[in-house]
């Protein structure tokens, strides 16, 4: 049997058995090569309460060369992208050895989840958020958790209709300041993100002079 | 370098007024080694004597290359007492750097062999003493093991020759003491990668007792090997950071190498020979006078110590042939390896593998030095589209000289930066127009013509880039489709062959001519460059032999300025667009001795006005008479002129 597909089958079955590790694997379509994998947010995170899906697709050379890997369930993290899902991590890349598994990469991604690295970011806005202030990144880490990964704090969880979501909250910003700018006139979504590009957050508002806010603003 | 040239003193004879007869009694001596008539073959003389256009290289074959790895190889064995393998990983961490590798080797051969990735970290201290290997076969060092017998055979003291450091003095290196994974003997082995645990499984480490079976690490091998071009391809298991030797790489995927899983072997085949050519790469990489053929498929090396250091890019061209022609399969090898003119076919497939040792800008672009081809080609990048744009579509602020570009609106134009107001029309200050806005009658008036002649004076400078070059450009689109020329030339000479008398060997001299043109063409193309930059003090020459000669000039010609300069009583460029014009043009069978003389002649012509030119300006370089109006790489500061 082709080595390649005997070790992921094997490594799913390895999954499948071990119910510890609180990892789960399942196939996509028919293909053994293209999965999906999910594991719940570490506690004591802002991740916790939450249930993380991963795209996994097995390149032709795997082991030898490493699983690709992206987030479905969006994620507010430093070293995850907001939009696409692409992470940064070392083993996905330069630092994978073919003694590491689907398991022990996924279980990887759950630790990167407990101790992000804002200094090598995948997502700059995020780490600058995390950067200025832990606590308020925290906040919309955790709003996320909610809307997207149905998190413990939402009733409604991922069936929540998208024109319900607070958008002030998922780009992390305080509801004042947003309303202040949109008071001069502007539109609630151009306010936004300015605000989340300038990262006008915590102690950082306060050195962002409204008159940059509004040049950034008045930008077509 | 020069050393071995006397140029120095006919520079002062330079001006003499009996050279300007155009005699060239300095250059008869090539006279005498052409042959003009009879049957032979134009040939270019292969003088003993280097020109002082050419620089000194040597072609090397890949094997030629690993001889010198290997006596590098042979030199840290000798002086460190390591081990081939060891010297060979040592080598590639210290990037080759003998010197330094046995400096810090002195200092500390712990923390270089850790570094280096051929000891482990922190070795356990069991200083059992084991006997040195004195044979270097290191090949059979790392030991293959039957699966079965595996974890049993472990124990065994003869079983492991870890470490084959053989010097007597590096008694400090001890080998670590084993520990077996498994107590249980009756352990079946499965390999950690592929789950295999078939009885049959051959099984290697490192010495770190890190175990997969063979066709794993020939799979892993192969995809960093081949993948991820690694030379330095580190243990499988995660975090390990032994490096895996020479002869380990052999055992698993050299020649001998055996594989279960189909076509593997042929894998093993291809990553074995491209790990060879890897160690070639990165030993030419990481030496200076080295440096790699970078036509495809060709694997030479040149060897060029004259243009090693960045330093001498400023006197020299080092425009060098790794001695192969073609491109891919259709690759042949030329003994002659200093421009000759034998070897193979011709076109595409006969293109010889010249190539600039000092910059990747282009093949041949002598006579102007590296720097200067670089900024020539990064301005030509930047600016010709912008320039020509600028030039159809904008004018300047005959106040501020801003470059404005008017979109709509009037004739009244107000300058956004220095507020001066003026006519589009003539350019001259609004303020005198009184009330005929809007149609602008005072073309002719004073303040609109001077406003025009500073406007003028501003375009000059982009006026001067375009001339150059356009003339560059044209020389850059004829070599391209030079290539066609040489399809169309072959067929002549296949027909010459039918409706005359003449063998293959007599038709020879249109290829010789078409080779001719587009060296010459690669030659004028990069003297626009060069005059593009020169300073005025060097075009001072010109104006003063203008004066002298009362010859009618174009200004700033490079090309005219070294004809008068040399007493070349002709011009190299009409001479190579004669001779493109001869071999353009239809052949009559009846006419084929006359053009064959006209052709001949032609060729030795603007073969010699080309010398004339690349031995002029080289040794110009060399003397450090070529002065720039910009700050070039290497060479001293400007100084100021108006432009």
């Amino acid at each position: 049997m082709d080595a390649r597909l005997r070790r992921v089958n094997k490594e799913i079955a390895d999954c499948k058995n071990d119910r510890t590790s609180q990892i789960r694997i399942e196939l996509v379509g028919d293909s053994p090569f293209h999965l999906k994998g999910s594991f719940p947010g570490p506690e004591g995170t802002p991740y916790e309460g939450g249930d993380f899906d991963v795209d996994i697709v097995i390149p032709e050379s795997y082991p030898f060369q490493p699983v690709k890997m992206k987030f479905l369930t969006k994620i507010y993290h430093p070293n995850v992208s907001s939009a696409s899902g692409a992470i940064c991590l070392d083993i996905l890349k330069d630092a994978w050895s073919p003694v590491l598994t689907l398991k022990s990469t996924m279980i990887s991604l759950q630790s990167l989840l407990c101790s992000p690295e804002p200094n090598d970011p995948q997502d700059a806005e995020v780490a600058k958020h995390y950067m200025t202030s832990k606590h308020s990144f925290e906040e919309t880490a955790r709003y996320w958790t909610e809307i997207y990964a149905g998190g413990p704090g939402s009733k409604i969880g991922k069936t929540l209709p998208a024109g319900a979501r607070d958008d002030v909250a998922i780009a992390g910003l305080d509801a004042q300041h947003v309303s202040r700018f949109e008071g001069l006139g502007f539109a609630k979504n151009k306010v936004i993100d300015v605000l989340r590009r300038l990262n006008y957050r915590g102690p950082n508002a306060s050195k962002i002079n409204d008159e940059r806010v509004v040049e950034e603003l008045l930008k077509p | 370098m020069s050393s071995d040239y006397d140029y120095s003193d006919d520079d002062g004879d330079y001006y003499d007024e009996d050279m300007i007869d155009g005699t060239q009694d300095d250059y008869s001596d090539d006279d005498n080694m052409m042959d003009f008539g009879g049957d032979e073959d134009i040939k270019v003389p292969q003088k003993g004597k280097r020109k002082s256009y050419e620089v000194d290289y040597e072609s090397l074959s890949q094997s030629a290359v690993e001889k010198l790895i290997a006596e590098d190889v042979e030199y840290i064995y000798s002086v460190c007492g390591v081990d081939e393998s060891i010297a060979s990983l040592l080598l590639r961490h210290s990037k080759w750097n003998k010197e330094r590798l046995v400096e810090k080797y002195m200092d500390n051969p712990t923390s270089l062999l850790v570094a280096a990735g051929v000891t482990l970290p922190e070795p356990t201290s069991s200083p059992t003493q084991r006997s040195a290997p004195t044979s270097n076969n290191s090949s059979s060092r790392r030991t293959t093991r039957g699966a079965s017998r595996l974890l049993t055979t472990f124990g065994g003291s003869g079983s492991k020759t870890k470490s084959p450091i053989t010097s007597p003095t590096l008694t400090h290196y001890t080998p670590r003491s084993f520990k077996p994974k498994s107590s249980d003997p009756s352990d079946k082995f499965v390999c950690p990668i592929c789950f295999d645990d078939a009885p049959s499984l051959r099984t290697l480490s490192l010495d770190c007792e890190h175990t997969f079976c063979s066709n794993c690490w020939a799979a892993y091998l192969a995809s960093k090997i081949r993948d991820e071009s690694e030379h330095a391809v580190k243990c499988m298991a995660e975090g390990c950071s032994l490096v895996c030797p020479d002869p380990f790489i052999r055992t698993v995927i050299g020649p001998s190498a055996t594989s279960t899983e189909p076509g593997q072997e042929q894998e093993n085949a291809k990553a074995w020979s491209h790990f060879q050519e890897l160690l070639v790469r990165h030993y030419v990489a990481s030496n200076k006078r080295l440096k790699f053929c970078p036509y495809p498929g060709c694997t030479n090396t040149v060897s060029c110590p004259s243009a090693a250091d960045k330093s001498s890019l400023t006197t020299i061209v080092p425009t060098v042939s790794c001695g192969a022609r073609g491109i891919g399969d259709q690759m042949t090898q030329s003994q002659s390896a200093s421009g000759g003119s034998g070897g193979g076919g011709w076109g595409l497939a006969g293109k010889e593998h010249r190539f600039c040792f000092g910059c990747h800008v282009e093949a041949d672009h002598r006579p102007v030095v590296c720097p200067v081809a670089r900024m020539w080609l990064k301005k030509c990048r930047d600016d010709s589209e912008t320039a020509n744009w600028i030039k159809s579509n904008t004018k300047e602020c005959s106040h501020c000289q801003s470059t404005i570009e008017k979109n709509g609106g009037c004739n009244h134009m107000t300058c956004k930066k220095c507020k001066h107001e003026f006519c589009w029309v003539c350019m001259g200050p609004w303020s005198e127009h009184g009330t005929a806005w809007y149609s602008c009658n005072r073309y002719d008036e004073k303040a609109g013509v001077d406003a025009r002649d500073a406007q003028s004076r501003s375009r000059a400078s982009l006026e001067r880039y375009l001339h150059y070059y356009n003339r560059w450009a044209n020389h850059e689109q004829s070599a391209k489709l030079s290539l066609d020329l040489y399809a169309k030339t072959e067929k002549k000479m296949e027909d010459m062959q039918i409706t005359s008398s003449l063998t293959w060997i007599e038709v020879q001299f249109m290829k010789k001519a078409v080779e001719e043109v587009e060296r010459c063409r690669m030659t004028l193309k990069w003297t626009y460059a060069m005059a593009y930059y020169l300073a005025k003090g060097n075009e001072k020459d010109l104006f003063e032999d203008n004066q002298r000669y009362a010859l009618l000039l174009p200004s700033h010609s490079l090309i005219i300025h070294l004809r008068l300069h040399l007493r070349i009583p002709s011009d190299l460029e009409k001479a190579v667009e004669d001779l493109s014009e001869l071999l353009e043009g239809p052949i009559e069978p009846e006419n084929i001795p006359g053009l064959r003389q006209k052709v001949t002649d032609k060729t030795v012509y603007v073969q010699k006005r080309n010398e004339i030119v690349l031995e002029d300006t080289a040794k110009g370089f060399m003397e450090g008479r070529w002065k720039w109006n910009v700050v070039v790489e290497g060479f001293d500061e400007p100084e100021k002129v108006e432009y």
